[in-house]
């Protein structure tokens, strides 16, 4: 038995030490499984990850946030009020089925994001209609104008991808063929994605700058591998399994760092998680209760047990971090109170009775969980009955539809590229946060076009969410990313993208 | 005989009747909304009523119910909501680890247990044999996805002798898939040994209690003969039967163990079809692995009509 | 079939569980165990959830026996707090199991046209594995304590149910009880009076098993997140909770494992005793 043993263990290191695979194939761990192909349907930071390097949108987002022409041949053009927006189009584009790319099939995906996107919303009910104009433009007419149309095409989350007219379907795309660099090659589901180098691609010019510029292709194929345990993430990244590696824990920093094998890749203020307030039904319609639960909980402590690490988090509660073009300190000296008397004097004034204050959440996102459990301390120090509903996230994503299920959910969002596809702060959202000064200045935040007379209503904005507390943004966390030493050409944001990795020789 | 086995027969055919309705029904009471999952963290109630319309899931209840009984006569167990595969393809593809995990995880126990066991009974009630019984009794206590995250990071993290989680790259070879299977059978194997030692050392100590054990002794033929042609082959008949009952237990464990090593088997399929409202999924892999067991409790039933000269019906 | 009248007639059950200084021994375990749960506040200076973020993952040490966890709650508290969950679990689950498999199994036993159907419901049941059953079940009651137990105790029924039928088919065939039945006493009362009491000592020394095995049942859904709420710790919960930590911090998952296997292995040897004490019939062999 020892013998065998001895056997085993002696092939096993033979095996991992090899690890060398054909030249121009990268290996990349992923957080989860990319739960669906169709990036229109979805906003999980996974499949509009992985579905970027299939499918291409109208514009992309460069290193500072801005909409570069991708399949648009150059910016849009306004006219009639800027409620008549003209897009020309690349020509000779060609989908992986080796079809053109034409205007009607622009037309079309569009109008099936309208019908599909969760972030197409808002926007949807401004749209009299999209038609081509030739061959190589599609105008959009518009009821009104809408400064955050830019920033919408081009976000890459429940993106308007621009597929061919065949495989639109009412249900879910019927195949998986777009105008990408890579073209999927092979999916064994939970096990891994095979991305090819698509040959016919024709790329966007300009230098490369986050998901705009040049799109090189210089792997031959990436294998995106779903890993759901970050120790496994770590573990592989470090014997050399994977060549680039999604949320790894905060405390295997310094293990990245020192390694000859591994680097490193730390995204500052990656994304921010949120504690919704019910405003339609139960005890967080009471403003008084919403001051109570804003002054009671303790941030810092609350982002410590998401993190674990006091050095990976901001508590920051300004919605968007410091050095973003929408930064402002309007109001922030609501947050991070952290005074059980404070909150037990609102407590006393909105007359609580003891009725338990219901956080819903789920433990698929452990961060979530932990900061639950975190704010469950501090609310009941304050004088707060609190019931934690710990489900998973199928039952939350039902359930935060009904009002009368919770008083409090939990999630998490990136930063937006236009603080007015912000979800939360529209009234029909499911907190339901109705205020007719807020909702006026929401509606003039989506109309006005100057970006400095913009800036001052979303600060407005800004001081009435720390008055009103629609939600909680408990501060800005930064997101850990494991690389094989050597790997360049990956751009650092939300959503890892590899058409102009390298891998080191 | 014949009589015996329209019995059999038609009991297990009602039997898997009453599996399906069961099973349907279950996965028709769970809360939870399948369209939530595709959407993400950013959508809205009427996107997921939407979505849930274009996928057919607001269709009346007895109305699925009869789409399903129609389709399964038609041998269609349906189709995967998360995957948008048959879901017979789906299992199919996923059933590699989980097979050899079994076998290997078997093959483990049976290779320490049953001697032990066989070994225990014959010095019964010696040191040997209580060591043998009480290591048993632990195994059985130990929850097992306690053993393996200590023996992912002793064996596999610190000593670094087996890979600590998954089932290889894409392109690994048989090789190194059995490699990953090494940590997880021993994990399942360790708990699976416990059973087939009790089992084997009572069969034996029941055989070796036997009139023509003792008619063989005192004919004065070797005790090494006795014990390995006469007992030995004789206790191993209810032994089998045992082996062919863990099935069970093993899916049970190998549900567990995929989840702790990562191992994209049919039993860390049906977790994330529970956790995902994958409907047709978890009623497929549910029928499947009731009517593998129901199968296989027969075909062992059957074996031993034929080989036990003892028992007659 | 004087053996069925055995227990009741046997001297001293309890004297010869208690010769047994294994079993003994495991009681006493079990005794301080459950000591642990019902007086848990006495025992600890610390709340179960009181949470200090600046004393997060320190190791085993006086003032924390167990160390603390990722949020910087005493391990120690938290056992015997989940100590109180995880046994409630386990006694739940039996007590249940019981209540249910008595039913079908003397209705089976009793009423030879329900026999069948029970029959052939608890072979459905039972071809299920145990915990993808219990997954089923939770997934369609949906997570909580009392779903868990529900879901666990049908999980366990047919065990038990199984062992009532065989004993009710032997009873019912007894002379004295055909004579009961014969003298017009009811059928509820026949029940009663002979086949339940008969049946008592098999279905304690199940209970005991089934204790044991829904104790593990629960780790186990726990740790794949389908069990409990883990807001109320379990031991199961605490490990998959821990589990991250293993590395950096391992008394996170230690004690929790010890403190199930330890209780576990405990059930068991009880419910060896108890079978060996209260049915001298089956020989310690197995």
């Amino acid at each position: 038995m020892r013998k065998l043993v001895l056997l085993l263990a002696t092939a096993s290191s033979l095996c991992l030490s090899g690890g060398a695979f054909a030249a121009g194939t990268m290996n990349v761990a992923l957080i989860g499984e990319v739960d669906t192909l169709d990036p229109m349907i979805s906003t999980k930071a996974v499949v509009n990850m992985v579905t970027q390097h299939f499918y291409e949108t109208l514009y992309a987002l460069d290193e500072s946030w801005e909409p570069q022409p991708l399949l648009a041949a150059g910016p849009p053009e306004y006219s009639n009020g800027d409620k008549t927006i003209r897009i020309p189009l690349r020509t000779g584009i060609k989908f992986h089925d080796g079809s053109d790319m034409t205007s009607a099939d622009v037309v079309d995906s569009l109008n099936r994001w309208l019908e599909v996107s969760p972030r197409a919303k808002e926007f949807k009910p401004l749209v009299k209609t999209i038609t081509a104009d030739g061959d190589d433009a599609i105008v959009i007419e518009l009821t009104d104008s809408y400064a955050p149309l830019l920033s919408l095409l081009s976000f890459p989350s429940a993106p308007p991808v621009v597929v061919p007219q065949e495989i639109i379907s009412a249900d879910q795309l019927t195949a998986t063929v777009g105008t990408g660099p890579y073209t999927l090659a092979e999916y064994k589901p939970d096990q891994y994605m095979r991305a090819t180098r698509f040959d016919g691609y024709q790329s966007p010019e300009g230098a490369p700058s986050f998901l705009a510029g040049e799109r090189q292709q210089n792997l031959d194929e990436i294998r995106f591998i779903p890993v759901p345990d970050a120790n496994t993430r770590m573990e592989g990244l470090a014997s050399g399994q994977f060549d680039y590696a999604d949320g790894i824990q905060i405390e295997n920093y310094d293990r990245l760092l020192e390694s000859d094998a591994t680097e490193p890749v730390l995204m500052e203020d990656a994304f921010a998680p949120n504690f919704a307030l019910n405003h339609k039904a139960g005890l967080m319609t009471n403003p008084d209760l919403r001051k109570a639960v804003q002054y009671a909980l303790a941030p810092e402590d609350m982002l410590l047990a998401a993190v674990g690490n006091d050095v990976f988090f901001e508590a920051d509660g300004a919605l968007y971090p410091k050095g973003h073009v929408w930064h402002n300190e309007a109001g922030v000296e609501e947050y991070n109170v952290n005074d059980p008397a404070r909150a037990k004097q609102h407590l006393d004034a909105g007359g609580y009775d003891g009725t338990p204050l219901r956080i819903l959440t789920s433990h698929q996102y452990e961060f979530h969980f932990k900061m639950a459990e975190v704010a469950k301390f501090y609310l009941e120090n304050a004088g707060f009955k609190v019931e934690l509903v710990v489900v998973d996230w199928a039952t939350l994503g039902e359930k935060r539809n009904d009002p009368k299920e919770w008083d409090i959910y939990i999630t998490h969002s990136p930063f937006l590229p236009d603080p007015a596809i912000n979800q939360l702060l529209s009234a029909d959202s499911n907190i339901g946060w109705s205020d007719p000064e807020k909702d006026a200045a929401l509606k003039e935040l989506a109309t006005e076009t100057d970006l400095e007379a913009r800036k001052e209503i979303f600060a407005h904005i800004q001081e009435l969410y720390f008055r009103d507390v629609p939600y909680i943004k408990v501060g800005n966390i930064s997101e850990l990313r494991g690389s094989r030493k050597g790997v360049t050409g990956v751009p650092l944001g939300p959503w890892m993208v590899f058409w102009n990795a390298k891998l080191p020789d | 005989m014949v009589s015996y086995l329209r019995t059999r027969l038609l009991g297990m055919v009602l039997t898997v009747l009453i599996v399906l309705v069961f099973v349907f029904f279950i996965a028709r009471l769970a809360p939870g909304d399948p369209a939530e999952l595709l959407l993400g963290p950013d959508a809205s109630a009427a996107d997921a009523e939407a979505l849930r319309e274009r996928m057919g899931l607001n269709l009346p209840v007895p109305v699925q119910f009869l789409s399903f009984l129609g389709q399964l006569l038609r041998g269609d167990l349906g189709t995967s909501i998360f995957y948008r595969q048959p879901v017979l393809e789906v299992m199919a593809a996923r059933a590699e680890p989980t097979i050899l995990l079994t076998l290997m995880s078997l093959a483990i126990a049976v290779t320490i247990a049953l001697p032990i066991g066989i070994y225990g009974a014959y010095r019964r009630g010696g040191a040997f044999d209580q060591g043998a019984v009480a290591v048993a009794m632990l195994a059985a206590a130990l929850p097992n996805f306690w053993v393996g995250l200590l023996l992912q990071k002793y064996l596999g993290t610190d000593l670094g002798w087996f890979p600590v989680s998954g089932y290889g790259n894409p392109d690994a070879s048989i090789w190194e898939r059995v490699q990953h299977l090494v940590l997880p059978s021993i994990a399942l194997g360790f708990a699976q040994s416990a059973i087939i030692l009790r089992f084997s050392r009572a069969s034996m100590l029941d055989v070796l209690g036997d009139d023509y054990i003792r008619t063989a002794r005192s004919k004065g033929i070797s005790e090494r003969r006795v014990v390995l042609r006469h007992a030995l082959r004789n206790a191993l008949i209810p032994i089998v039967t045992v082996i062919g009952l863990s099935f069970a237990l093993l899916i049970s464990g190998a549900v567990i163990t995929e989840r702790v090593f990562n191992l994209p088997g049919v039993g860390s399929l049906i977790v994330g079809a529970v956790l995902r409202r994958d409907y047709p999924l978890i009623q497929a892999a549910l029928i499947v692995v009731a009517a593998l067991y129901i199968l296989v409790n027969f075909l062992i039933d059957m074996i031993y009509l034929a080989i036990d000269p003892r028992v007659k019906y | 079939m004087s053996a069925v009248t055995a227990s009741a007639t046997h001297a001293g059950p309890l004297r010869v569980l208690l010769q047994n200084r294994v079993v003994t021994l495991s009681i006493v375990v079990l005794g301080i165990f459950a000591i642990a749960a019902i007086f848990a506040p006495y025992l600890t200076p610390y709340q179960p959830n009181g949470l200090s973020m600046r004393e997060r993952l320190l190791p085993p040490s006086s003032e924390h026996w167990a160390g603390t966890d990722e949020l910087g709650r005493d391990i120690f508290t938290r056992l015997i707090y989940a100590g109180r969950v995880s046994l409630a679990v386990g006694l739940g689950v039996a007590a249940l199991a019981s209540v249910f498999g008595v039913v079908l199994g003397i209705l089976a036993g009793f009423f030879s046209r329900l026999d069948p159907a029970i029959s052939r419901l608890l072979d459905a049941m039972m071809a299920f594995p145990d915990v993808l059953l219990a997954i089923a079940l939770l997934a369609a009651f949906g997570g909580s304590l009392l779903n868990l137990i529900i879901a666990l105790a049908i999980v366990f029924t047919p065990r038990i149910a199984r062992v009532v039928r065989a004993s009710s088919l032997v009873v019912r065939e007894l002379t004295y009880v055909e004579a009961a039945r014969a003298l017009g006493v009811s059928t509820p009362r026949i029940l009663f009076h002979h086949v339940f009491r008969n049946i008592t000592s098999p279905i304690i020394v199940q209970a005991t098993f089934i204790f044991a095995a829904a104790m593990l049942s629960e780790a186990g859904l726990s740790f794949l997140g389908i069990g409990i709420d883990p807001s109320m710790p379990t031991w199961g919960v605490m490990i998959s909770a821990g589990r991250q930590y293993i590395d950096t911090a391992g008394w996170l998952i230690l004690f929790p494992g010890l403190a199930i296997t330890i209780c576990v292995v405990a059930l068991q040897l009880t419910g060896d005793g108890l079978r060996d004490a209260l049915d001298p019939r089956i020989r310690k062999s197995i």
